[in-house]
């Protein structure tokens, strides 16, 4: 039970975020590829009809969730829970919603570091660390007005 | 130099890839040499490293700025600080080197006066574990956790803590006592610090394997006896309090729950004994939570899915197992495709454990058949072949012909595992009802003739040539011949090879039985092999056939008219280009013109056929769809193209061959274990060289590498597999570094008997001395089970 990514693509396949907490398997070189994989995989799936859940390669699973523009993918083990790591994306999104008041893609683009911040303060080390959503946003908005 | 927003801002401005490039580029080198510069100020270098960080997501090369991270992290101004961890984390992995210059720094921050930093220096150890960090810093997350009150920094360390165990299973002894401590000191423990708990409990679960010292029953006990407070948070979230806080779509902490659900679980694994007091208090709880839950939303299923791999996990009480299979059932019949695809996983692993219980919603997985996601239909499908018995057969055939009528050519890898499983279903039942059972076959060669493999098909025609009651056989016969001849409403179409090549095996076998019940005349059938043979020249298997049934048919023929057009038949392709068909066609003109007497003796009509039991997988053995294709069955698949007689050479017209004795016999697949040919034989026989060096040893085979040769740029191996049990159904994968390009040679034999040798060759292309990962994958044993074995091997000399 452990997150091994954590990447957020928009609609056209361009990275938003990438948190790795375990390496992509294969040559590091090949991050990028894997990332074209994966959008490959999740785009071409019909996001009403179809679940948000897809094998990805022999030892892991894609937990993915759009979001207006924005794709929100977890990999996971493939015994792992899928629908609480669904929990996880939406957990994430609303604290991200609630800190930049509805956010949207450009929101992260040029605040990709706070998004990080609220990512750690979510996730530590592949693992849910605080579920609470207020306790989430009072600190990273404690963080946030120290720089 | 601008600032991050300006530089983002150009980035997205720019109108073309090129344009992209050259900005990125422009800057990262901008970047590296100011970052060279000792006397920026801080500020610029936040900025640098901000910018720098904006390149990763774009996928730039970062790895000089590693230093630099370090840098930021030594510098006392938080902002810093922060920036500089994140960096850390985003940019290092757990192999480098430079982690041990973070050593020192973690170390001085875990114990800063400033509980953000300390805070910040504990994410960073969690992303960024490794041995060496476990090593030297578990005495200052341990520290945290003894004195700290900060819920902030306790749930970090203890998820730290669950971490160093991972990496150094001797830490368990250090950590084990907060799980107790930390449940039962304070109370109050916010939900963040009791996920801590959860996963410091699942860590050290999880490393009793690899724990060495032997207090570790004493660990296990002090772990059991949180079982009880675990019982209670859970029997409070779900009942007592509401706690708006924690509250997800109407589930108090769903998160919380599933964790902690999955450490009862992982606990009652490890203990069975040990936790057997307190299993009626989990299957209370269990039920009570499974009953009570009433949630539509994903969240309070997420729940409900945790308990009832728990009740599976576990092999609790009937009652519980059927009230799981309850649940499941409720998430399939529901509208959301992700319950669905949860509980037919699910249901997947519970059938041999509760076949009844799941029987019963088998209306619900009916259903999923015909799901628009791909993923749930081919579950279902493996479900449907899963719960099928002798009691439903007809039914779920009924039900997967009607899901094969609607597959789509997307579906294709699907349909064709259908076919496939249900034909061999047919065998295995040993249906009282032949009838049904030749129709249903009829049907799905109709729906999906193309798809099925040339072995099926000679199932099929064995099916037919066996079946006992002559009558059933001529009326099954004359379905698929009013099709053929658009004699009914019904039409197959011109794609469905599958069904041609039955229709004309059953003329040229039936020819004679179909001409006295005056059903059809003999220029229908006569015509009806005509034209297969002109519409399908180029493809030699139904060529084959057509040829074999002309031949027969014209023994069968009084109509010298007829007989001539099938004499044209036969002659018309004793000069194809394929050897195959050509040698047929030479050698069936020679018996065409055998005085009526003898040829009449040779070409009679089928035996009976036996076919012979397959030694193979033992039948329980059911394959799962998706599961990587046999290659080596591929590779013979190729090959028997070219190999003259093979492809023609159904069962049915090779026992036809051995009569004559005169065509060379076709070897059987080694796969099906049909017989171990002559060539196979002797090759099983070949020797080891003697300066081939042991590759790789186990149980059931040795495995010796010899280069055969080597120079600039190609290397030739042979890898030799010496049998120590009885072994069949032998894969051989082997895969080489990117570079290099690998060259499979076919294996010399895939059954091996004890002591038995075969090779393996192998051409590397792309210089300098070959490495190899070698996978192979056999089944060995009695019942057969399949195994796995794995290797690497490198050429030294």
């Amino acid at each position: 039970m452990s997150i091994k990514f954590v990447i957020c693509l928009n609609k056209q396949g361009a990275l938003r975020l990438i948190r790795l907490f375990e390496p992509f398997s294969g040559d590091a070189n090949s991050s990028q590829s894997t990332i074209a994989q994966i959008y490959k995989l999740i785009s071409s799936r019909d996001h009403r009809h179809q679940s948000n859940f897809v094998e990805f390669s022999d030892s892991t699973k894609l937990v993915y969730k759009r979001y207006a523009g924005l794709y929100f993918v977890m990999g996971v083990g493939l015994q792992d829970e899928e629908l609480i790591y669904l929990s996880h994306i939406h957990l994430l999104v609303e604290v991200l919603d609630a800190f930049f008041g509805n956010v949207c893609e450009l929101d992260i683009v040029f605040n990709f570091h706070k998004a990080y911040m609220i990512l750690d303060e979510l996730i530590i080390g592949g693992e849910i660390q605080e579920t609470c959503k207020d306790v989430i946003l009072e600190r990273v908005n404690y963080l946030d007005r120290l720089s | 130099m601008g600032s991050l927003r300006s530089f983002i801002k150009d980035v997205r401005a720019a109108k073309t890839l090129a344009e992209e490039r050259s900005i990125v580029t422009k800057e990262s080198a901008r970047i590296r040499t100011k970052l060279k510069d000792d006397h920026l100020p801080q500020e610029k270098r936040r900025k640098n490293i901000h910018k720098l960080l904006y390149l990763h997501i774009l996928g730039e090369k970062t790895h000089f700025a590693q230093v630099e991270c370090i840098n930021l992290i030594a510098s006392e101004d938080f902002r810093d600080k922060r920036l500089g961890y994140l960096a850390a984390m985003i940019l290092l992995d757990e192999n480098q080197e430079i982690l041990t210059l973070l050593t020192n720094m973690l170390n001085n921050d875990l114990n800063h006066p400033n509980r953000y930093v300390v805070s910040l220096a504990l994410s960073t150890l969690g992303s960024l574990m490794s041995p060496e960090l476990a090593r030297d810093l578990y005495s200052d997350v341990e520290n945290i956790l003894a004195h700290s009150k900060d819920d902030f920094l306790v749930k970090k360390a203890l998820q730290c803590a669950a971490k160093l165990i991972q990496k150094d299973t001797s830490l368990v002894e250090v950590f084990f006592p907060y799980i107790n401590s930390r449940l039962v000191s304070n109370q109050q423990s916010s939900h963040g610090v009791l996920l801590g708990v959860a996963k410091l409990c699942q860590a050290a679960i999880t490393a009793k394997e690899k724990y060495e010292y032997d207090n570790y029953p004493e660990i296990l006990q002090s772990m059991v006896q949180s079982i009880p407070e675990f019982f209670a948070l859970l029997q409070d979230m779900n009942f007592t309090s509401f706690n708006p806080e924690y509250d997800v779509g109407g589930t108090c902490d769903p998160f919380l729950q599933v964790e902690l659900l999955y450490t009862i679980r992982l606990l009652f694994e490890l203990a069975p004994q040990e936790t057997e007091s307190y299993k009626d208090k989990l299957n209370d709880l269990l039920t009570k939570i499974a009953t009570n839950s009433d949630g539509a939303k994903n969240s309070a299923h997420a729940v409900l899915y945790e308990c009832v791999r728990t009740i599976f996990a576990l092999q609790l009480d009937q009652s519980l197992k059927v009230l799981g299979v309850n649940v499941l059932a409720k998430f399939l019949s529901g509208k959301d495709n992700n319950t669905k695809y949860v509980a037919l996983n699910t249901l997947l692993h519970v059938v041999p454990q509760e076949p009844q219980a799941v029987q019963k919603h088998r209306k619900f997985i009916s259903k999923c058949l015909f799901d628009p996601d791909i993923s749930i239909k081919t579950r279902a499908v493996e479900l449907t072949f899963a719960i099928l018995n002798d009691s439903n057969i007809k039914e779920l055939i009924e039900e997967l012909t009607a899901f094969l009528k609607l597959t789509s050519e997307d579906d294709k890898d699907l349909a064709t595992y259908v076919v496939e499983h249900m034909i061999g279903l047919f065998e295995q039942y040993k249906l009282g009802d032949e009838k049904w059972a030749l129709e249903a076959t009829v049907n799905i060669l109709m729906i999906v003739g193309e798809h099925i493999s040339l072995e099926r098909l000679s199932d099929i025609l064995i099916m037919i040539n066996n079946a006992r009651d002559l009558d059933h056989k001529i009326q099954v016969i004359r379905r698929i011949l009013d099709v053929s001849f658009a004699k009914s409403g019904e039409s197959v179409s011109s794609a469905n090879l599958g069904w041609k090549l039955v229709s004309a095996w059953c003329i040229g076998e039936y020819g004679d039985t179909l001409l006295e019940s005056n059903i059809y005349l003999d220029t229908e059938l006569t015509g009806y092999l005509r034209t297969l043979d002109g519409l399908y020249s180029d493809d030699c298997k139904i060529i084959g056939y057509v040829l074999t049934a002309a031949l027969k048919l014209s023994s069968r023929l009084q109509n010298p008219s007829c007989i001539e057009e099938l004499r044209q038949v036969i002659k018309g392709h004793n000069k194809d280009t394929n050897l195959m068909i050509q040698t047929k066609s030479v050698q069936y003109g020679i018996l065409f013109n055998l005085p009526a007497k003898e040829k009449h003796d040779i070409l009679g009509a089928m035996p009976l056929f036996e076919k012979k039991p397959k030694s193979g997988a033992a039948p329980a053995a059911r394959p799962k769809f998706g599961t990587k294709p046999q290659e080596p069955d591929l590779l013979l698949e190729l090959l028997d193209d070219d190999y003259p007689k093979k492809s023609t050479t159904s069962n049915a017209a090779g026992s036809l061959l051995d009569i004559f004795g005169s065509a060379p016999q076709s070897s059987a697949k080694p796969e099906n274990g049909k017989g171990n040919d002559t060539a196979g034989l002797t090759q099983n026989l070949m020797t080891i060289p003697k300066d081939a060096p042991e590759a790789f040893r186990s149980t059931d085979l040795d495995v010796h590498m010899k280069l055969k040769s080597l120079n600039d740029y190609e290397a030739h191996v042979e890898m030799f597999i010496h049998a120590n049990a009885s072994i069949n159904s032998l894969q051989v994968l082997a895969a080489v570094s990117k570079s290099k390009k690998l060259t499979l040679g076919s294996l010399s034999a895939s059954t091996l008997a004890p002591r038995e040798n075969c090779r393996q060759e192998m051409i590397i292309t792309g210089g300098g001395k070959p490495k190899l990962r070698i996978k192979l994958t056999f089944n060995t044993g009695s019942p057969s089970i399949t195994k796995t074995e794995q290797f690497d091997y490198k050429f030294d000399q």
